[in-house]
């Protein structure tokens, strides 16, 4: 299985680019930052690579789907487009300070895919109930949903750092960080672009529940838990309209935002699982 | 914005139409639904409410914590969120609508205030078609292009993107629609199920919430059932073939699959689980210790009476299960004397793993003793099995409105996060080093675009006024 091992070396891949990214924060020096750049530029297209050859091989074992179908492979194409819309955020921004609170979410989503002992990296047949169109419009929107929250939790984050910044500070890490108004701006249109993302993975899960089982909802654990974040989210697009209700408060809640979506993720296998393919 | 009827609307409408409300709103339902999460909801409520003391017991019922989302609290909060939303709509719509046909003068010199110094240009010798360039040119890019000259200044303006001033009531508009197709399901739909072997059919199906029959008004019947399962063991694929007909006639045959659900007459039938249930031919086999006549195999069918090999009365089997308590297939043999006490008693397919599985007294009772009819011992050699499929059965005429929610939905985000009300204004003065052109631009959203659109368009304006030198 080349596909594994190509991706559990992403995953060091993606701790190199964190580490030159901090470093070119910490210490000033722009050849860190172009070398990080590289390093995840080369991460991203490895990964890119292991995922394509992991399609082709499930359709060697006669048992081809697109590889979004288990914890695994799920953790694996969030890495992806973590690091996918990282990217364009940089190319666009023309700034790497963010890569310095993004990379870590990438590499300990690809170190707990790799390493964890509970996690199978074997291509499984899909059991009925996943045979459908619907899956891979269904992973694709929300996966993508899911990183652009995690961008704007990393903007939060700093965000939040850079409040301790002053003049007299000279701390070169934080100057580094760009203006809150900058960040504020940015956040919010990650937050737009997770929440429309969001969207389409709701109504794209729904419609396709709709054709396995009859109900486009029926309030199960991980279909209300979406919701739960959609609705945080729709609260934060309206709280800026609000007056004062910017900056901080919505970093906050971004936060609490990105929480629910990991809870969404992850934790909801602990409830009650009727989401449980397993079954 | 000015709302000038402020004054003269009542609190009540004030309440409704803030933005406040709808961030406390979309927040308490969205802890109300934590909670529906956490405490166990319709399944495992019982095992959840012994452990609870009587008085918890009594609030968790009264406030329906056991079935939060269909809690009259919970509806109330959602239809608060729909008058938010009506009220808000109506309250700002004529502002929009205004906005939307407003028809600013383009001379206006507000615009041009604190412009950067790239967004204007000199031209030493202009074309003397310079104003017909620069309309046609507006005017291609723009909608509800406007000119106006001023002595020797000329003043353009254009906008477009206006209609995105509509996305947000799209928005708004379709988790209304959601909301009445979700209610119209709950009130004119139904889900149940049913369960069919093959072969037989049902007009019949059982609704989940209140247990009871629901009258299909046709009948469906289940050709063929068939269950197929990859090397690993793992199921890969269940197929149903039924034959719908109405009034006698067969209308429609169709085969269901997970996923690929069935449609008739407003039913949709998905296919859920399946089972088996005995068939009509039971393996049996009698053998008789101290010179009786013999071991005999018999295939017999349930409920019929057959003679005892001896013609000491006769036999029947009055039960049958393809799984009894994981020991596997097993059949009640009933057995009828011509003289004293009739006798019932299991036999087993395996009657190894029943020794292993059930109690000591439970196999010493005759009730599992194969030979409790002397001198006859009785084997279950083998028992035909036939297929049933569960069918998940459901109406809710409230899908396609919920569908158009969907589509509304994703159009108006669409339109409102990335198209913007975008509005260009150009002057153009003649001055002693010539022509100056002025660019100027406003937006309701995404500054960076606009500025990156009025760059572009100084640019072509530049090239275009120029152009003329080389001809
Ligand atoms: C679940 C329900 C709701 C959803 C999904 C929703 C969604 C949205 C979205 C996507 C926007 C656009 C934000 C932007 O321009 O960046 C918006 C704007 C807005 N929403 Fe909602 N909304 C909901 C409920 C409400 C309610 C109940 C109100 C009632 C007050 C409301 C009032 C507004 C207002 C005033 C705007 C700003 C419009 C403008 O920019 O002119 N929304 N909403």
């Amino acid at each position: 299985m080349i596909n594994s091992i190509i991706l559990s070396y992403t995953t060091f891949i993606y701790f190199a680019a964190f580490f030159l990214y901090l470093l070119c924060m910490v210490m000033g020096r722009t050849g860190f930052g172009r070398l990080a750049t590289l390093a995840t530029l080369v991460g991203l297209i490895a990964q890119s690579l292991a995922i394509v050859l992991r399609w082709i091989e499930s359709y060697q074992l006669g048992i081809g789907h697109a590889p979004f179908s288990n914890l695994y492979e799920s953790l694996i194409f969030f890495t992806w487009t973590i690091i996918f819309l990282y990217m364009i955020v940089e190319w666009r921004t023309k700034n790497r300070t963010l890569g310095t609170f993004v990379t870590p979410l990438a590499f300990l989503a690809m170190a707990y895919a790799s390493f964890s002992p509970g996690i199978s990296s074997k291509i499984q047949p899909l059991v009925p109930a996943l045979k459908s169109n619907w899956l891979i419009s269904h992973v694709i929107t929300c996966f993508f949903g899911y990183a652009a929250f995690g961008l704007s939790f990393a903007l939060s984050i700093m965000y939040l750092l850079k409040q301790r910044d002053t003049p007299e500070k000279k701390n070169l890490f934080l100057r580094l960080i760009p203006e809150q108004s900058i960040l504020d701006e940015l956040n919010y249109q990650m937050i737009v672009i997770g929440f429309l993302m969001l969207t389409l993975g709701i109504i794209t899960g729904s419609v396709w529940a709709h054709s396995a089982w009859g109900s486009y909802w029926s309030w199960d654990p991980k279909e209300t838990w979406s919701l739960i974040t959609w609705l945080i989210y729709a609260s934060m697009i309206h709280s800026r309209m609000v007056r004062g209700w910017k900056g901080r408060k919505i970093a906050y809640l971004s936060f609490i935002g990105f929480c629910c979506v990991l809870f969404t993720y992850f934790g909801v296998n602990y409830l009650a699982g009727l989401h449980s393919y397993a079954k | 914005m000015k709302r000038q009827f402020s004054k003269s609307r009542p609190v009540i409408w004030a309440f409704f139409s803030s933005v406040k409300l709808t961030v406390a709103l979309l927040i308490i339902l969205a802890m109300a639904s934590v909670v529906g999460t956490l405490i166990p909801q319709t399944e495992g409520v019982a095992e959840f409410a012994k452990g609870l003391s009587p008085a918890v017991r009594k609030l968790f019922v009264f406030f329906d914590l056991f079935d939060v989302y269909h809690s009259l609290w919970f509806r109330i909060l959602m239809g608060a969120l729909t008058l938010n939303i009506v009220i808000c709509s109506l309250d700002r719509f004529q502002g929009t609508w205004k906005r939307f046909t407003a028809r600013p003068r383009p001379d206006r010199e507000k615009p041009f205030q604190d412009i950067p110094g790239e967004q204007t240009f000199v031209i030493d010798s202009p074309p003397a078609d310079m104003a017909e360039r620069v309309h046609d040119y507006l005017a291609a890019k723009y909608r509800k292009m406007r000119a106006k000259e001023v002595g020797t200044e000329g003043y353009f303006y254009a906008e477009r993107g206006g209609y995105s001033l509509f996305g947000v009531y799209l928005v708004h508009m379709s988790v209304l629609c959601i909301l009445v197709g979700g209610l119209v399901g709950s009130f004119l739909g139904f889900e149940a199920y049913v369960n069919i072997v093959e072969g037989e059919s049902v007009n019949t199906v059982v609704s989940r919430k209140e247990r009871s029959p629901i009258e299909l008004g046709f009948e469906v019947r289940c050709d063929n059932f068939t269950v197929d399962f990859y090397e690993n063991g793992t199921p890969k694929e269940y197929r149903t073939e039924v034959t719908f007909s109405a009034d006698g006639k067969r209308m429609k045959q169709e085969a269901i699959r997970v996923n690929h659900p069935a449609v008739f007459q407003g039913v949709t039938f998905y296919q859920s689980n399946y089972g088996t249930v005995p068939g009509n031919t039971v393996h049996l086999s009698i053998s008789s210790q101290g010179g009786g006549p013999g071991a005999r195999h018999m295939k017999v069918e349930p409920g019929k009476p057959y003679s005892l090999p001896g013609g000491e009365g006769t036999f029947s089997i009055t039960d049958l299960r393809t799984n009894i308590m994981d020991i596997g297939p097993a059949a009640m043999v009933s057995v009828k004397p011509e003289h004293g006490q009739g006798i019932r008693f299991w036999v087993f397919k395996y009657q190894d793993r029943a020794k292993k599985i059930l109690p000591g007294p439970m196999l010493n009772s005759p009730k599992f003793n194969a030979s409790a009819f002397e001198p006859y011992t009785f084997t279950l050699a083998g028992l035909d099995t036939r297929y049933y499929t569960g069918l998940q059965a459901n109406k809710d005429p409230g899908v396609p409105v919920v569908w158009i929610g969907f589509f509304l939905m994703v159009a108006g985000l669409f339109v409102t996060f990335f198209i913007s009300h975008r509005r260009i204004w150009v002057k153009v003065s003649q001055q002693a080093q010539g022509l100056v052109v002025s660019v100027a631009g406003t937006s309701n959203k995404n500054p960076v675009g606009l500025q990156r659109e009025v760059n572009t368009l100084t640019l072509s304006l530049k090239n275009l006024l120029q152009g003329d030198r080389q001809v």
